[in-house]
């Protein structure tokens, strides 16, 4: 309330402040320590499967948070409103973490047949007969052939990192641009990212759907869902603004997003929050419900397979962190405008992620399918995934301290400044 | 309720949001309490100036939950009650207590309660309707605020309340005027 008289001015050096430096320092040394635990846990496993069961779990949390990262950076576009400034240069600078998650991408496209069923069976008949896959399985990896099959795999994963590239692209360079223009020319700048951001989010859907049934559904070729992809959207959606507002949140202890961050801002952030863990809630119900009441032998197993022989549980935990957690602790508009509380949802939020990533894509796999068992190779879920968002935070990091962490030239850059008690 | 007699508070004109705002925060932090703003349009600063961030000012979130929570409940306690006992219906073998299917309506009634709680939470914990306000007796309030006027008061029975002293605390803010109001 003491700022009421107090007036606000925009510091000079905008740039991102040094102690991202620090930041990225440290996640090099959680890179380096998680390396060393999953290069030590192979000795134990000996399963280099492990090691690529979890290296897919983390490609889809890195992918999460850059494509988070991007599809809410054309929402803010589109939508327009002070907080989308204020968490546009983040957002950027996660977008332009797409070339490392390409690389992450290439080993699971190489080892393509040590992880997904249909790859390894070639004959799916003969396969039937030597008793490696049942009845569902071989029928559904033959009929789904002309689209599930290696080269495809590769051709599309190729396209959607081209198509997103093409977006990250622009919409990067333009924003540069802007920053160097002047305010007068603020219409054509925004009438030029909301035509690109606006089927830029179109695009952005099916592409991801593709990119969601070709790595995570397609573990199972059996099955299908039609909400799947919209699950992956939401939950991408969910990540990316929980680590954004983390970033945002963090930054805001130095210079210049202290200038910049307000109370009414970060209650703004809190509240789209609370409303991605529910549409996240709602996709992930729906989907089951369906299931649930259609009862089809060929969809409910998928189910099966994640609820019985111990995974009961895990679901179950899955639903206290993504869902039970959050909502109660964001119904709170103390807890909002609180910085550190909100930082602690947010960590919440992306520990759930986890979670449930793990919960998608484990179960899948023979070995653990309906069947929780401790093995060494179970750890690789949680050493090969960590030392990849490390890696990946080194790179965010880097691309974030690359830029001005504020973007200039934008009308709402002069409402921010105002007090934080507008006077109407 | 017995007819109140003497004066209900000492009112204080303004012609701008922001000298509203600056007034009512030193009051408060001069330590009154029983005070209203009164503008033609909401201007939240000045509910925050007044200590709406106290815990004891939260009656309407609580009313929301409140409400949310039994219309949920209610809902839920409903669909249980007719498939058990009211119109037992056994689904696809899933046996008559099927919870998930209850999910959706239970959430709907959550919401749908929650909403009308706050609604209408907000409503009685205002006193509103009011048919009568003692401030209407006000010339100048009648007048201006729902034009363009922008009304400070501090109410008599506030503890701290004294004719003399609030009227000077009042007239420190550069008033347009303030006025005496009668019961």
């Amino acid at each position: 309330m003491e700022e009421i008289h107090h007036s606000r001015t925009l510091p000079a050096d905008l740039s991102a402040p040094a102690a991202v430096l620090q930041w990225r320092t440290r996640a090099a040394g959680v890179t380096a320590v998680f390396a060393i635990l999953a290069v030590l846990d192979l000795l134990l496993s000996h399963s280099f499967d492990a090691i690529l069961h979890g290296w897919l779990m983390g490609l889809i949390l890195c992918l999460s948070l850059t494509l988070g990262g991007l599809a809410l950076l054309m929402v803010q576009w589109v939508s327009g409103g002070k907080w989308g400034l204020l968490i546009r240069r983040p957002l950027e600078a996660m977008s332009r973490t797409l070339p490392i998650v390409f690389l992450m991408f290439l080993p699971i496209a190489i080892f393509i047949k040590r992880i997904y069923i249909w790859a390894r069976i070639t004959h799916p008949e003969q396969a039937l007969h030597n008793g490696l896959i049942d009845a569902m399985q071989a029928h559904a990896i033959a009929y789904k052939r002309p689209y599930l099959n290696i080269e495809g795999f590769w051709i599309r994963g190729i396209i959607y990192f081209l198509i997103f590239g093409i977006f990250t692209y622009f919409l990067n360079k333009w924003s540069l641009q802007r920053d160097t223009d002047t305010a007068h020319n603020n219409w054509y700048w925004q009438k030029k990212f909301e035509n690109l951001s606006g089927p830029g989010l179109v695009v952005y859907s099916l592409v991801l759907t593709g990119m969601c049934v070709d790595w995570v559904m397609s573990l199972d070729p059996t099955w299908f869902s039609s909400m799947f992809g919209f699950m992956f959207i939401v939950a991408q959606g969910y990540a990316g603004l929980a680590f954004v507002i983390l970033v945002v949140l963090a930054l805001s202890q130095y210079s210049p997003m202290d200038a910049v961050l307000r109370k009414t801002e970060q209650h703004d952030l809190g509240k789209l929050c609370f409303a991605f863990v529910m549409l996240n809630i709602y996709m992930a119900f729906s989907q089951y419900l369906i299931i649930w009441s259609g009862n089809l032998p060929n969809e409910i197993r998928w189910y099966m397979d994640r609820i019985t022989g111990g995974w009961g549980p895990i679901a179950g935990l899955d639903f206290l962190f993504h869902w039970v957690l959050p909502f109660f602790l964001l119904l709170s508009r103390d807890i909002k405008r609180n910085k550190t509380k909100l930082a602690r949802v947010c960590v919440i939020m992306l520990f759930a992620r986890c979670w449930d990533t793990w919960w998608l894509i484990a179960p899948a796999f023979p070995s653990e399918r309906a069947n929780l068992h401790f093995t060494w190779g179970m750890l690789e879920y949680i050493f090969v995934p960590g030392a990849m968002i490390g890696l990946w935070l080194i790179y965010f990091f880097t691309t974030l301290r690359s830029r001005n962490v504020v973007a200039q030239n934008d009308p709402h850059l002069v409402e921010l400044m105002e007090s934080q008690h507008a006077h109407a | 309720m017995p007819v109140q007699e003497g004066i209900y508070g000492l009112l204080a004109e303004f012609d701008t949001p922001t000298e509203l705002v600056i007034a009512a925060q030193a009051s408060y932090q001069a330590g009154y309490r029983r005070m209203d703003c009164y503008t033609p349009y909401p201007v939240e600063e000045a509910a925050e100036a007044m200590g709406f961030d106290e815990p004891a000012e939260k009656g309407v979130s609580r009313v929301c939950l409140l409400g949310g929570i039994l219309g949920g409940l209610a809902m839920f306690t409903l669909e249980s009650w007719i498939s058990i006992w009211a119109y037992p219906l056994n689904i696809a073998g899933r046996g008559k207590w099927s919870w998930p299917a209850f999910v959706v309506p239970a959430y709907e009634w959550t919401i749908l309660w929650a909403g009308l709680s706050a609604g209408f939470g907000m409503l009685a914990l205002n006193r509103l309707p009011a048919p009568y306000h003692p401030l209407f007796n006000a010339p100048n309030f009648r007048n201006g605020a729902t034009s363009d006027k922008f009304f400070l008061c501090l109410e008599a029975h506030d503890p701290k309340f004294s004719i003399a002293e609030t009227r000077a605390l009042l007239e420190s803010f550069n008033p347009v005027s303030v006025v005496e109001v009668e019961h």
